[in-house]
């Protein structure tokens, strides 16, 4: 076996590289001294013997070389001896290796974290068996156009009467519920209310127990309860016993027949999954639903759109005021994601893309420098008889080598932004949990750094070597062949990392700008969202979804409130700006006439307190506020937003005009018009203003409601002892989302915030590194005219001209880096468009902005330089010559 | 003729052939290929060790410490089994060389 004799050689040779070293000069000398013995036996005195051995012996280290040469191991030696001298060269120039590295860390770290962020939250698998073939199907039509809609029971019925492409389909719905029962204080946590297939269709299978069986979602069946596996462990203890106990869910008793283990977390992360009662349905709406099915299999999305197409025009038919309808197909992922995310994660790694880009440049740049500095090595080790095949390595060895240090810290880098965005979830994304480290996204990037290592040093060292040997040497690497297309070569990087970095600064200045706009935006109140405390309160106990017991307890509540020092005034709501719509429904005037099956828009439709106006600061335009004396058995009111007045009632005056809920059939009260109020934002900061109306809190009594207070100063204290105020009311009153109406916000506009933070940081690392492209390439430039600048002053330039020259090399490639950026910005940013708010995507100001920053930042980057050549003495610059 | 232009593979013969009787050392093996061949060639230090060593490594020759005929200490090379079935090969290979390059250079 041939090769177990090589592999022990190989072995023997790295491990005892010295002993056999010592065994080969043992073995030469010995040679040597036989031929000295044998040169003696001819006749010759000693010292002539030991002269003519020696001679006919040859080179004793050549010999040695050349037995190295044929041992196993040796190109591993050799690599060894091309990493120490590589480690060697790092070191001796550490602003070289200390930019590069951070070059090619920054590149590769934000490219991993980004990819591995990107391919978690739009890629990876999700943890449902066979999820991409699962659909989550809802309704939109005019004016309800959500972004993926709802349906209603009589919606969902239809479809599975005609429904082929799917199996079975379930129907769910999100809402809060209170948990009550065993020794844990009552809570209120997120539910779902979903049929008996819905665990089934999304093929998830219980930690503990049974989910619901066919038949439990029938009117008659009792109620049951799946518990995930985070309430689970928090309220139940992690035990087995859970099983068969009976729990109350918003007061009703409900046997828990299972536990889902935490990865599934399907709708929005509920705690409690109830079986859902599929009565039969007396009329449209409420629109509270969603569908979701498991496509048959065979069967294609395409094919499932053009059924439910189909199933659309019939609903269509059947119900007069269904206007545009559709019913879209959405995967599950999709759904998971929302909408705006997707082109967001897109746009950041297409961006983090760049950065790489400019990273790779650098690192050519700083090779093309170096191997011009290095012609004269290469050349004099070439002339010395290195063989050209032992120096490529060499340089590959190196450029390796800063790929693979450079790749180290970009994984670390990597890591701990991965780490950070699994932890704390700064952006507030959805499936964070299954982002991991993507080593393939790392591979990547280190390959491509170390291509371009390799491109930009190897290839123009060897040129340069093979060129002219003499020349190269003579000249001192100065000005040696190939330097003048390298330097042109260099400025080409530099003009291509200004103009990437500018279409950065410019993304991200929009984005900046956007987000600003976001800030500035107010809700509609003048109160100062810090000084908003807001809490959901639900009263638990059912005997308070009666409208009298409950308007009892809810003006204890209240009176509770008021007394707890700090508090300036307190009320009750079921909507909060930014984004916390309550209800929403169409309505009737008096008056009007409608074609049949025409309905009034739908909008908004609040349920507050008399004081809710006066906590948040909403002004008053016309009429008045509810009072206490809008009382549940007074003349039914309504308050209506400037929007509301000014659309439908045009030229006229709202106040004293009648509206009433909901569309005819529900034949509700007509309710009188005491007032116009200010809009205010409840579907989110950048949707345009909502027309909405008001109902006074007793009128339209429900268990669930939000309380609002105004406090005096910071609203943050007060959290502690108003819940301790309203807790002691009654031991089944659950809070749940207390916090300052700040807070919320920054909750809300965490994604956005995420999406401008990380562009800015794209932005500013590709800003820092076409810097540093651009200094050391002036740098350079200046200590290679070094010589000439003593000439010119010499000849009597003023150190003025001078600096005016340098300077003027600079802002020359930064100004056709910046006009090939904006050409590219302009191209680009319109990516940016759904991102954007209160913005165009080509924004003038920041435009030019972005544009005058990055002219001051080559000019700072080039004044040090410039300022250098000022001080060139032209006596030294001379005499060096 | 002038004693070196070795081809690779004829040295190695040469040196498996030398040592198909005995163990040698390395001025014993050099002295041996000369006698061999008439002193057609020698083979000096630069290419014996390097092939010994190749040789050596790919499992034909075992090397051991000796001493030599004048009580010198010197390194002593012996054919493996791997090395005598390499010499028979090799030998087999050369004489079909031998003869088929004998009889091209006889055809004109």
């Amino acid at each position: 076996m041939p090769w177990i004799s090589r592999l022990a050689s190989l072995y023997r040779n790295l491990r005892g590289g010295k002993r056999v070293e010592r065994d080969l000069d043992d073995e030469l000398r010995a040679y040597l001294d036989q031929l000295t013995d044998e040169k003696r036996a001819a006749g010759l005195e000693a010292q002539e013997a030991r002269r003519a051995a020696r001679i006919e012996f040859g080179g004793v280290e050549q010999v040695k070389e050349e037995v190295r040469q044929v041992r196993s191991g040796h190109i591993v030696e050799e690599l060894l001896q091309d990493l120490r001298y590589g480690m060697r060269m790092l070191r001796r120039n550490p602003a070289f290796t200390a930019v590069a590295l951070l070059a090619l860390a920054l590149g590769i770290g934000a490219n991993t974290a980004m990819f591995s962020v990107a391919y978690g939250v739009l890629f990876r698998p999700l943890p449902y068996a066979g999820a991409d073939r699962v659909a989550v199907v809802c309704m939109r039509y005019f004016p309800r156009d959500f972004a993926f809609g709802t349906l209603c029971m009589r919606d969902y019925l239809t479809w599975k009467e005609n429904n082929r492409a799917f199996e079975d389909p379930s129907l769910f719905t999100s809402l809060n519920m209170d948990v009550a029962g065993g020794p844990a204080v009552p809570e209120q946590v997120q539910g779902a209310s979903v049929t008996a297939g819905f665990f089934a269709t999304l093929g998830v299978r219980p930690l503990l127990g049974r989910t619901f069986s066919l038949g439990e979602d029938k009117p008659t069946a009792a109620a049951l309860a799946v518990l995930s596996e985070s309430i689970w462990r928090r309220r139940f203890a992690a035990s087995s016993a859970v099983l068969g106990q009976t729990i109350l869910v918003n007061g009703v008793p409900a046997t828990v027949i299972g536990v889902m283990p935490g990865v599934f977390q399907f709708p929005w992360k509920p705690d409690i999954w109830t079986n859902l009662l599929l009565k039969p349905p007396t009329r449209y709406g409420p629109w509270f639903y969603r569908g979701v099915a498991r496509l048959k299999p065979g069967i294609s999305f395409a094919q499932a759109q053009s059924e439910l197409d189909h199933i659309g025009l019939r609903m269509m038919q059947q119900n007069s005021f269904y206007k545009r309808l559709t019913l879209p197909v959405v995967s599950l992922r999709d759904v998971l994601l929302g909408v705006t995310l997707k082109p967001a994660i897109l746009l950041l790694a297409g961006a983090v893309g760049l950065v790489l880009l400019i990273a790779v440049v650098n690192v050519a740049n700083l090779m093309l420098a170096r191997a011009t500095v290095r012609e004269r090595e290469m050349a004099l080790r070439l002339s010395l008889g290195a063989g050209r095949g032992r120096l490529i390595r060499q340089l590959l060895t190196e450029s390796v080598l800063l790929a693979a240090l450079g790749g180290a810290l970009g994984l670390a880098l990597a890591w701990g932004a991965v780490y950070m965005v699994r932890t704390w979830n700064p952006g507030n994304l959805p499936l964070a949990d299954s982002i991991r480290l993507d080593l393939g996204a790392l591979g990547f990037t280190v390959v491509v750094a170390m291509l371009t290592g390799i491109l930009f040093g190897l290839a123009p060292a060897l040129e340069s070597a093979r060129a002219d040997l003499n020349a190269t040497i003579k000249e001192g690497g100065r000005t040696g062949a190939g330097s003048q297309a390298r330097g042109r070569a260099r400025a080409a990087l530099v003009v291509s990392e200004i103009a990437v970095s500018l279409m950065l600064l410019v993304g991200a200045g929009l984005l900046l700008r956007s987000f600003a706009n976001l800030q500035w935006v107010t809700g509609g109140f003048s109160t100062p969202p810090s000084r908003i405390l807001t809490m959901l309160i639900s009263p638990g106990n059912r005997k308070f979804s009666d409208a009298r017991r409950g308007l009892a307890f809810y003006d204890e509540a209240l009176r509770q409130a008021r007394n707890v020092p700090g508090v300036e005034t307190a009320s009750v709501t079921d909507s909060l700006p930014p984004d916390q719509q309550g209800d929403a429904d169409t309505f009737g005037i008096e008056g009007q006439v409608l074609a049949p099956g025409e309905l009034n828009p739908i909008v908004s439709d609040a349920t507050v307190g008399p004081d809710f106006f006066r906590a948040l600061g909403i002004p008053l335009i016309e009429g008045r506020y509810f009072t206490d004396h809008d009382g549940m058995d007074s003349v039914p009111v309504v308050i209506v937003s400037e929007g509301f007045a000014r659309r439908f009632f045009p030229n006229q005056e709202a106040i004293g005009k009648r509206i009433r809920q909901s569309g005819p059939e529900l034949g509700n009260k007509w309710m009188e018009i005491v007032g116009v109020v200010g809009n205010v934002k409840y579907l989110g900061l950048t949707v345009d203003t909502d027309p909405a109306y008001y109902l006074p809190f007793a009128q339209a009594y429900g268990p669930r409601m939000f309380l609002a207070v105004r406090a005096s100063g910071d609203a943050a204290r007060l959290a502690a002892p108003l819940r301790r105020k309203i807790q002691a009311i009654d031991p089944g009153i659950t809070l749940a989302q207390i916090g300052t109406m700040e807070q919320h916000r920054t909750l809300s506009v965490s994604q956005p915030r995420f999406d401008t933070e990380l562009l800015s940081l794209f932005a500013g690392i590709a800003l820092l590194m076409a810097t540093v492209g651009i200094y050391g390439l002036i740098a350079y430039s200046v200590a290679q005219r070094t010589h000439e600048i003593g000439v010119r002053m010499a000849l009597g330039a003023g150190r003025a001209d001078v600096m005016r020259m340098v300077v003027r090399q600079g802002l020359s490639l930064a100004a056709i880096g910046i006009v090939l950026g904006m050409s590219g910005a302009l191209a680009l940013t319109r990516l940016l468009k759904a991102m954007l708010f209160g913005i165009g995507v080509t924004d003038a100001l920041t435009f030019a902005c972005a544009a005058l920053g990055m002219t001051l930042v080559v000019t700072l980057a080039t004044l040090v330089p410039a300022l250098r050549a000022t001080r060139i003495s032209p006596v030294a610059a001379l005499r060096y010559e | 003729m002038p004693t070196t232009n070795l081809l690779q593979g004829t040295l190695d013969l040469l040196i498996l052939n030398a040592l198909a009787l005995t163990a040698m050392h390395g001025i014993g093996i050099s002295h041996r290929i000369a006698q061999m061949t008439h002193d057609t060639f020698r083979v000096k230090p630069g290419s014996l060790f390097p092939a010994l060593h190749r040789m050596e490594e790919a499992g034909w020759l075992t090397a051991a410490w000796g001493e030599s005929e004048n009580n010198r200490r010197a390194k002593f090379y012996r054919l493996t089994a791997a090395g005598r079935r390499q010499l028979k090969s090799e030998t087999r290979q050369w004489e079909t060389i031998a003869l088929a390059m004998a009889s091209a250079l006889q055809a004109n």
